[in-house]
């Protein structure tokens, strides 16, 4: 028997959202809302990079590339109208009055970035291991050159700049809610079973009937929707979007927030995704007040090094900890006939 | 975890109670330059030079009546999201004005910021002629813009140079290489002259034999190459191409300045490079002179590049905008900025009187010949 609290904790997580952003938007000053909504789109990237690296054992490095797909679709789509022709003049005719309002072209682009990652799941699927991971950072390179290359619709290294504010406590909150709760229904259902069987051995899982391909081609296009969306969320927060800012050091540093949380554990990614991003702005005073800048990059790297050395499964390893699951009721041989 | 709230909730409590001690309010500026990452050997020079300034300004008694300036610095750690989350940090800090950025992608996210709440910002470093444009009436320049740049080395290779033909290189994963190459071309053409051949490279290349190759089998020969490139490849083609025979004149704008171009060939090689740059280096102005020696008395080495006084005069430019408008409210400070006429910095006159409000200010077109620095002429944009 399955225990109720997962939906317990789930309804505590939505209320927790809800008044927390209504709270925090009244309250706390831009520099805070900032720091709270990045840390919301850190939670969405590693929550899914979870689904890909975690449950499905695909060591991609491509996420920041499905993350600028989603940011430049988002940012086209509701790049304003008035400002079209100054700052895009070179823009392809069709996409002129191509205009939509921020929701949908979030979905869009997360839409966008999940059927490119079919696309290339197609071909780089068949690797494994750090072939597969080599093969996702080529992937990365090819489309910040196209970013980079395509300079009508995307300016080229300048990036597009201007968009519109949307991005804010109560659309981060309401994503991560429905990031996390996805993928902790795909950790939980067959499919998600069939995940974490390819990731442990791929030739029982295909020998049960498990069609590796297929599970891992799902994993792959369900983290590159939201990524898609978290980069949405993301150009719309600083209001702009450059091919330089999704590289491969963006990459690292949320495959660090999913081993040090624990590689397929949901809990494991939120928890790390808050930590390391607070502890960076936590060290900003010391770095401001005493000159030393850097040393907060240098701590986390510490940190790092050590849970490696004394917990190499990472804070919450595969599993999720009790006091969100709840104690599965066991039909023990002794009550169960 | 929890210490670190309470670190931070203890700084943010502290701020309030610092207040009171002074007794004249500081004017609070805040500078924004990556001081950690891949900007950093550029944006620190500038921060320095922008402390210097500050520090020079509250020796001599502050501004208004008494008024010390404090700078606030904060780090964009070479990143956007740093860079916006930082000018949020200054804004929420009260800051009447921001300096900072030596490159446009971090201007972009973090200007707007500054002109959406109506406070100045001045950027000591970024050389798009279009941000003021993009970004709007809160965005001040320090430096000329690229199109000036490349004008002024555009005329002086077919004026004085008289070259008929160039070959063309650019740097083609940068916007700033890209931007000034495109202006280069335009004024080239207009002016008559023929461009032969266009090649391209990579930031972090480190052999340009191909380049060299089709540069020496290109018809009719070029009279010079236009090199578009940042320091590091600047001192690398430069070797380069004299070691492979080619004498041709090599001309390029601020990218070359740096002494790359003489370390990296050697004083031989480093012969017959022109560049437009920040009027500055080898100028004998006065302001250029004291400037440098403050720099050396403060830090104990002399100014590492251009980015330093740049730095130096953000904070200067906005000091003479403070007196003039006798107030320091960020609206006045704004009017009294967009009306700077013939402010005399260190790397040059500064007046904003063009509607694209990019400055006009002088280009120093700088010889290299044998290794030696010579100021061939200044350049002035005709004012449009």
């Amino acid at each position: 028997m399955e225990s109720n609290r997962p939906r317990y904790c789930l309804g505590l997580l939505i209320m927790f959202m809800v008044v927390f952003s209504l709270g925090i938007e009244r309250t706390a000053n831009d520099y805070i809302l900032a720091i709270v909504s990045f840390t919301g789109i850190n939670i969405i990237l590693a929550v899914s990079l979870n689904v890909t690296n975690g449950f499905a054992g695909l060591f991609s490095l491509g996420h920041p590339a499905f993350m600028a797909i989603g940011g430049y679709t988002t940012a086209l789509l509701t790049f304003s109208m008035e400002k079209k022709p100054l700052f895009l003049p070179d823009l392809p005719q069709w996409l002129i009055p191509v205009h939509l309002p921020f929701f949908p072209a979030l979905l869009v682009g997360g839409c966008f970035a999940a059927l490119v990652a079919q696309i290339v799941g197609i071909s780089v699927l068949r690797l494994k291991g750090h072939y597969l991971a080599v093969a996702t950072m080529g992937f990365l390179i090819i489309v910040q050159v196209l970013l980079n290359n395509a300079n009508s619709i995307t300016r080229g290294p300048l990036g597009l700049n201007g968009l519109e504010e949307f991005t804010n406590v109560s659309w981060v909150a309401g994503w991560v809610v429905v990031t996390i709760y996805t993928c902790w229904k795909i950790k939980f259902s067959s499919l998600g079973r069939s995940m974490l069987a390819v990731k442990e051995d791929s030739m029982a899982a295909n020998s049960l009937g498990v069609d590796l391909f297929y599970t891992r081609n799902f994993a792959l296009t369900v983290g590159a929707f939201f990524a898609g969306v978290a980069g949405g969320l993301w150009g719309h927060l600083i209001t702009a979007v450059t091919p330089g800012s999704f590289s491969l050091i963006m990459s690292f540093n949320i495959i660090v927030m999913v081993v040090v949380g624990g590689t397929g554990s949901i809990t494991g990614s939120v928890t790390a995704a808050i930590i390391f991003t607070l502890a960076i702005e936590c060290f900003r005073p010391l770095e401001e007040n005493f000159g030393i800048y850097g040393v907060g990059e240098i701590v986390i790297s510490l940190v790092l090094i050590l849970i490696l050395i004394f917990k190499p499964s990472g804070m919450f390893g595969t599993g999720e900890p009790k006091f969100v699951t709840g104690k599965y009721k066991q039909l023990s041989p002794t009550n169960g006939k | 975890m929890k210490k670190c709230f309470i670190t931070i909730g203890l700084f943010f409590m502290s701020l309030p109670l610092a207040t009171p001690c002074f007794s004249a309010e500081p004017i609070k500026i805040g500078a924004l330059y990556s001081l950690t990452g891949g900007m950093s050997s550029i944006d620190t020079p500038s921060l320095r030079g922008a402390e210097l300034a500050v520090k020079i300004i509250n020796k001599n008694g502050g501004l208004l009546d008494g008024r010390m300036i404090e700078l606030i610095s904060v780090d964009a750690k070479t990143d956007q999201k740093a860079a916006a989350i930082g000018a949020k940090k200054l804004l929420s800090n009260g800051v009447i004005a921001g300096i900072g950025h030596s490159d446009p992608s971090f201007v972009l996210p973090s200007a707007p910021l500054f002109q959406k709440k109506g406070i100045p910002f001045v950027t000591s470093g970024a050389t798009l002629p279009t941000l003021p444009m993009m970004i709007g009436d809160c965005l001040f320049m320090v430096p000329f813009g690229d199109d000036d740049q490349s004008f002024a080395i555009a005329d002086y290779s077919f004026k004085s140079l008289g070259v008929k033909n160039v070959a063309i290189w650019t740097d083609n994963s940068m916007d700033f290489t890209k931007t000034l190459s495109k202006f280069y071309k335009q004024r080239m053409t207009e002016l008559g002259a023929k461009i032969v051949l266009e090649d391209f490279f990579m930031m972090g290349d480190k052999d340009f034999s191909a380049q060299i190759a089709r540069l020496k089998n290109v018809s009719p020969q070029p009279d010079a190459v236009f090199i578009s490139s940042i320091p590091n490849e600047a001192g690398l083609t430069t070797k380069q191409l004299r070691e492979n025979g080619l004498t041709l004149p090599i001309v390029s704008g601020d990218g070359f300045d740096t002494e790359l171009i003489v370390t990296v060939p050697g004083k031989e090689l480093a012969n017959d490079v022109y560049f437009s740059t920040h009027t500055y280096r080898a100028d004998p102005r006065p302001e250029v002179i004291q400037f440098i020696a403050d720099y050396e008395k403060e830090y104990g080495v002399p100014p590492e590049n251009a980015f330093a006084p740049l730095g130096y005069d953000a904070i200067a430019l906005i000091a003479d905008a403070i007196t003039r408008a006798g107030s320091a409210t960020p609206k006045a400070l704004k009017e009294s900025l967009a009306k700077t006429m013939g402010f005399k910095a260190v790397t040059g006159e500064i007046s904003y009187t063009r509607p694209s409000r990019v400055p006009v200010k002088g280009v120093s077109i700088i010889s290299v010949k044998k290794g030696e620095y010579n100021v061939e002429e200044i350049w002035f944009p005709t004012t449009k």
